[in-house]
């Protein structure tokens, strides 16, 4: 492929995508029908409930499990038939990190260096000493949070175009939190490289996220830039002599005990919010990203 | 100006670059920032919140649509020489539109009538 080319796919490209995604275990449906297109520099945050099929959605879009239904795409290439230049681009953190478990931390580095051709040895050696990590112990021999460590610093050596982190916060202290969503927004940010990580700790995606989505039993169910989750949804609670008034087109809808009913709304086109908001006795409450995902998600 | 004196909560329902603009407005208003100051760099305030710095870009930009703050060629973003006067009316009233959304929201609560409120609030505003 010539230059100019290769330039034009770079260009046009989604680094992930994924059209009609679907998979399934045994009979059990995981992932219905996934429509997404992750656009460069964006850092995609995915929240769902504990199997929700966020892994099993991280993996589909990478190509590490052959989808039931639809195809992803990674750079534009299918991502089960990636070639090395693709994978070259692409840094991956699984939740619980197996491989070469009978290398030492070192010598996995010394090792997966040779293959990526703009591997950041400084950032490797600074941040394995930073986050306390032996270099001399073999990675078997690893606690399951200092493997993920080392997998994060692994992954951010190779200095990737596209960064995918299953629960990347679960190993990690508050200190060490906040350094690697430090450095996720500034590699966004600045490098323009792509985040998709997957959390179900959202205060750290409110941070860095320049867009969430919601997986719900397999489904997304919500795709926005993050802003709008808080400008363009709201919370409307209704009390019970006015619940048969309830607009239609909700997101969620929730009835009380005593009646009420509480449903979450979305600004039409022209920003306004559904009619029955200006009822008297009616409440429009914003709700941060937490509050929204429950509401949905309950 | 130090990004340190911004606070930032994920977790509020306002969006973290309105906690921004917001703070800003604050800090000018009370004269903890004056003109010509110069505020932290994108890069400084991302860096040092963990935060992205669109959101940092998107806040300094709508701070310089509404004249707190004016881009100094090759020194970044600094207080406005005139916050005040630059500020037509219809962005003062813009300012108080949070106080009025939460007051038109109260007198719902209550159920009072708009004229009612209205009259009152007219008799404040005289005084």
């Amino acid at each position: 492929m010539n230059a100019l080319l290769q330039d034009a796919h770079e260009r046009f490209d989604p680094p992930l995508a994924a059209r009609g995604l679907g998979h399934g275990y045994e009979g059990a449906t995981v992932l219905r029908c996934i429509n997404l297109d992750v656009a460069p520099g964006s850092v995609l945050g995915l929240i769902g409930r504990n199997g929700a099929g966020k892994s099993t959605l991280l993996r589909a879009l990478l190509g590490l499990l052959e989808p039931t239904t639809g195809e992803a795409r990674v750079f534009g290439t299918p991502a089960l038939a990636m070639d090395d230049t693709v994978r070259q681009r692409i840094a991956y953190v699984p939740q619980q990190p197996e491989a070469l478990a009978w290398l030492t931390v070192e010598q996995m580095f010394d090792y997966l260096s040779r293959f990526y051709p703009s591997w950041n040895h400084a950032f490797a050696s600074d941040t394995l000493a930073r986050w306390q990590l032996p270099e001399n112990k073999l990675l078997g021999k690893l606690s399951p949070g200092e493997r993920q460590r080392v997998e994060l610093v692994r992954a951010l050596s190779s200095e990737p175009d596209l960064l995918v982190l299953d629960e990347p916060a679960a190993a990690l202290d508050p200190v060490a939190r906040r350094e690697l969503l430090r450095e996720i927004a500034l590699r966004a940010g600045e490098a323009g490289i792509t985040v998709l990580f997957s959390t179900h700790i959202v205060s750290d995606l409110e941070r860095v996220a320049s867009e969430i989505a919601f997986l719900h039993e397999g489904r997304l169910l919500l795709h926005c830039p993050v802003d709008d989750t808080k400008e363009r949804y709201a919370r409307l609670w209704l009390p019970a002599r006015l619940a048969s008034s309830t607009p239609t087109s909700t997101l969620s809808r929730r009835s009380h005990a005593d009646g009420s009913v509480s449903v979450v709304v979305e600004r039409d086109a022209h920003g306004r919010w559904p009619e029955a908001h200006a009822q008297p006795g009616v409440r429009l409450d914003v709700l941060g990203l937490e509050d929204l995902f429950v509401e949905i998600a309950e | 100006m130090d990004a340190s004196l911004l606070t930032i909560q994920p977790g509020s329902a306002e969006p973290i670059y309105r906690q921004i603009v917001e703070q800003l407005r604050r800090l000018i208003a009370g004269g903890q920032l004056g003109a010509g100051d110069l505020l932290p760099s994108v890069r400084e305030v991302a860096a040092f919140h963990a935060i992205n710095p669109m959101t940092v870009s998107r806040a300094y930009g709508m701070a310089e649509s509404e004249g707190l703050l004016a881009r100094l060629r090759g020194k970044g973003m600094a207080v406005a020489a005139t916050t005040r006067p630059t500020q037509t009316q219809a962005q003062r009233l813009a300012l108080l539109e949070p106080q009025l959304e939460a007051l038109s929201r109260h007198a719902r609560e209550l159920e009072l009538p708009a004229d009612v409120v209205l009259r009152r609030l007219g008799r404040l505003l005289e005084n």
